[in-house]
């Protein structure tokens, strides 16, 4: 099963790890809930759509 | 002299006892020149788990980490992997992990958003975050979150992925 993660990569394949370490911020609270997008501010790339997402698999 | 006056505001019914020592030795007990609360053992929350569970962690994605088994708990304050102290003052609070073959960034969360961003080490290491960090007594509650770049499984073990803290100072 495609994390959220893999799922962003495959629409913005030329994203690298640094971006996740500094422009997006994926989080998991561990409550149940699975991962979401806490924070998106990538200068280039617009924040991925539900509908894009649910796209992948 | 000074007077040892009750406060007029005391609203319980229970008796102030000053014990003396069981030896023969005196004893001198200082009251510091300050109005504040006497911090004694009773009311100095401290606690300290471990993951137990190993935890798998997807890459690049900041995760709360789990500790399900406590060491102690002196105030019951730590539950859910979560420390809300019922006391309010300054917390001494740290955290460690171990992950795998990855990149691990740490941070120590206060109410929900990153508060200390702790030490961001390279691959096969160990991460820790702490900090200083002041608590309400209600409301405010602390996590420890850490996001590796590779994913991986946590080490499951009382030595190596723990959190911990205690009261430092009262408010």
């Amino acid at each position: 099963m495609m994390t959220l993660y893999d799922k962003i990569i495959a629409i913005y394949p030329d994203l690298q790890i640094q971006d996740f370490l500094t422009v997006i911020t994926l989080q998991n609270d561990s409550n149940g809930a699975g991962d979401y997008i806490k924070a998106w501010s990538h200068p280039t790339y617009p924040k991925p759509t539900d509908a894009q997402l649910a796209e992948i698999n | 002299m000074a007077a040892l006056i009750p406060s007029a505001s005391a609203t319980g019914s229970g008796t102030m006892t000053l014990a003396g020592p069981s030896t023969n030795s005196n004893q001198t007990i200082s009251i510091p020149d300050t109005t504040g609360t006497m911090m004694v053992s009773g009311n100095m929350p401290a606690f300290s788990a471990y993951q137990s569970s190993s935890q798998t962690l997807t890459a690049a994605t900041l995760t709360k980490i789990l500790f399900q088994t406590e060491e102690f708990d002196t105030n019951n304050n730590f539950a859910s992997s979560t420390f809300t102290p019922t006391v309010a003052g300054y917390y001494q609070v740290t955290g460690s992990i171990r992950c795998g073959n990855t990149q691990i960034r740490t941070f120590i969360y206060k109410n929900g958003s990153q508060y200390k961003l702790g030490t961001d080490v390279s691959v096969g290491y160990n991460a820790m975050a702490g900090t200083l960090v002041y608590c309400n007594g209600s409301t405010d509650y602390i996590e420890f979150y850490a996001l590796v770049t590779g994913g991986g499984s946590v080490s499951a073990a009382s030595a190596e992925t723990w959190f911990n803290g205690c009261l430092v100072r009262a408010a």
